[in-house]
């Protein structure tokens, strides 16, 4: 299934080489944002925890959704997989990097469970079946009995102060950036951008589709819920309408299309972005959300690769004329 | 519930299937949409939460009943998301069915924040001199309103199934759903056919939206389950067929009403979202290969 904004990224995903440079850069950073807390406020870290996370997530979609195709609006459900695991397992008294591994595994096996129904829609159906099941699972932590409920459960863990959330979050967005670059590195990426481009001929070529996706899907899952195993940990209390929300759906496909789809860079860029623009109408939630999608029309419309695919386009073409 | 009550479960039946039937008429420009432009509206649900704020503030200001509103809406509704079409989701065609796909989801979060906005996050219902009126078929009570509610909508959909196949308007988009291209050729102007196509589905699901909300109260928030709602509709009904829709309507309806009356009233919309994904996997290809008659 051809579309168009995978045609017009593959111009820059597909030679996305990923050598010690990157890592170099990536050991840099992590080392400039390791310090933040040492010199800046509780604000400042609570704004980096957000950027981090929201980050972390878009990252951590642009695995399934721009590199393998697979544009994902059920993002909320691997999200609160990550959250209710968290409160539930921690509450049994586990050890909290342990809850941490407990919910990627349940995301995977989720993925899993629900591979067989989603794998077979393509492209439009696909989203519109995730949209479905998150929705589905929203519904279901709402009215079952296990999960408390609206009311939620209270972890009873401590609630960590925000350097240690700040840190924490650090530790995961590093982690998802190594797992990108790996990932790049790796025979995967390219049988990942072989599906996206046109999954018949990618299977034609012996690439095994199924499995590919799977193992996108499924990565993807897990690492967005490690990233809400932490929120749960930040807000002490999980609600399905938090956990399981829409709102995080939007966030995460907001932050990587506007940073720009399918690139290494461009989900931070997205994020910096959207935290900033949120803190600027902090005063005005519901604005703030409207004028979020109205960038993200315009972006669609005028700048269909992102932020960052739209720069490197353009330094490309310098590089070649100049 | 340990045992099965016979009358309640007849009513439960029949009240899920006129029910079903009036929530069709939100799905059948759905279907409409994703047959003749390809696009999957993520923004569906808000045009019909939209509808019914329009009936809504219509009655709070000028008195209007909602059922004598429901023209109003739906030249309201048709105006509204024409200009969408025209000036927001036309020049993204080109860049392909996901940067529609996204546009619309786009559209959707702009709609529900500025419902939130204006209208407040308090939910609200539509009223009329029948609401609570019932009607008694021998041991069975029906609401007056879901049977004013399926008369109507079954009225529109048998309209809009007379615009589609008997009309040269009808022609022309049962053309330029099959084959853009060589429509074009033979002298359609498939781009405004997309647009009235849209257009089209905007008055109907605004309308839809009062129907809905005449039975249900509703949030600025309601957008995504009516979208999913109306999804498993057209999906049950097949795709692009317009009498299949409503019927599959009634299907979803009596599904759901079983759903809440075994396993609680929160589980109404978890049943059809099931069903959904289920249908959408075990037959893929029924809703993939589009359907020849429309």
């Amino acid at each position: 299934m051809k579309n168009g904004i995978s045609i017009l990224l593959s111009r820059i995903a597909t030679p996305t080489r990923v050598g010690p440079r990157d890592f170099i850069v990536v050991a840099v950073l992590a080392a400039v944002a390791f310090a933040v807390p040492y010199f800046a406020g509780t604000y400042q870290q609570e704004v980096g925890f957000r950027i981090l996370q929201l980050g972390a997530l878009a990252a951590a979609w642009n695995i399934a959704a721009g590199y393998t195709g697979l544009v994902s609006l059920g993002s909320a459900a691997f999200f609160g997989i990550g959250v209710y695991t968290m409160a539930i397992a921690s509450n049994a008294g586990l050890p909290i990097a342990l809850c941490v591994l407990l919910a990627a595994v349940m995301a995977g096996l989720f993925a899993l469970i629900v591979s067989p129904a989603l794998f077979r829609l393509r492209g439009l159906y696909f989203t519109v079946g995730t949209l479905a099941l998150a929705e589905a699972m929203r519904i279901f932590v709402v009215n079952s009995p296990w999960f408390g409920g609206q009311a939620g459960i209270f972890l009873t863990a401590r609630a960590p102060k925000a350097y240690d959330l700040y840190w924490i979050a650090l530790l995961i967005a590093v982690f998802v950036v190594v797992c990108v670059l790996l990932l790049l590195r790796s025979r995967w990426s390219y049988r990942m951008q072989a599906v996206r481009d046109d999954e018949d001929v990618a299977s034609q070529l012996g690439v095994r589709t199924y499995r590919t996706k799977l193992w996108a899907f499924g990565l993807s899952g897990a690492l967005i819920a490690i990233v809400g195993s932490i929120q749960a940990l930040n807000q002490g209390i999980v609600q399905p309408n938090g956990g399981f929300g829409m709102s995080w759906t939007i966030d995460i496909v907001s932050v990587a299309i506007i940073g720009g789809m399918g690139t290494k860079v461009g989900p931070w860029v997205g994020a910096v972005f959207i935290v900033l623009l949120g803190e600027f109408l902090i005063q005005f939630p519901e604005i703030h959300l409207a004028v979020v999608g109205v960038v993200l029309v315009l972006v669609i419309r005028f700048m269909p690769n992102g932020i960052w695919g739209t720069l490197t386009l353009a330094l490309q073409k310098n590089r070649n004329f100049s | 519930m340990n045992s099965i009550d016979p009358v309640g479960l007849a009513n439960t039946v029949l009240g899920g299937a006129l029910l079903g039937g009036l929530i069709a008429l939100s799905a059948v420009g759905l279907s409409l949409v994703l047959g003749v432009m390809k696009l999957v509206n993520l923004m569906h649900g808000q045009i019909v939460v939209l509808g019914a704020y329009v009936a809504f503030y219509l009655a709070a200001f000028w008195g209007i009943s909602p059922l004598l509103a429901l023209p109003i809406v739906f030249v309201l509704g048709f105006a509204f998301t024409a200009p969408v079409q025209r000036f927001i989701l036309a020049p993204v065609a080109k860049h392909g069915e996901e940067a529609g796909l996204l546009t619309t989801f786009a559209l959707a979060i702009i709609l529900e924040n500025l419902f939130i906005r204006f209208f407040s996050g308090d939910s609200r219902s539509l009223d009329t001199a029948f609401s609570r009126e019932t009607l008694a078929i021998g041991p069975i009570n029906l609401p007056t309103i879901y049977l004013i509610g399926f008369a109507i909508s079954l009225t529109v959909c048998l309209a809009v199934w007379m615009l589609v196949t008997r009309t040269s308007f009808g022609r022309s988009l049962r053309a330029s759903s099959e084959d853009p291209i060589s429509a074009a050729i033979v002298g359609i102007h498939v781009s405004r056919v997309r647009w009235g196509t849209f257009a089209l589905n905007g008055g109907l699901a605004s309308m839809g939206g009062v129907l809905i909300a005449l039975c249900f109260s509703f949030t600025p928030s309601s957008g995504s389950e009516y979208l999913l709602t109306a999804f498993a509709i057209i999906v049950l009904g097949g795709l692009g067929n317009i009498m299949g829709t409503f019927v599959g309507g009634i299907a979803l309806g009596v599904i759901q009403s079983l759903g809440a009356y075994f396993m609680g009233d929160g589980y109404r919309t978890f049943v059809g979202l099931v069903m959904l994904i289920i249908l959408l996997a075990i037959a893929p290809n029924g809703i993939l290969k589009r359907r020849r008659s429309l």
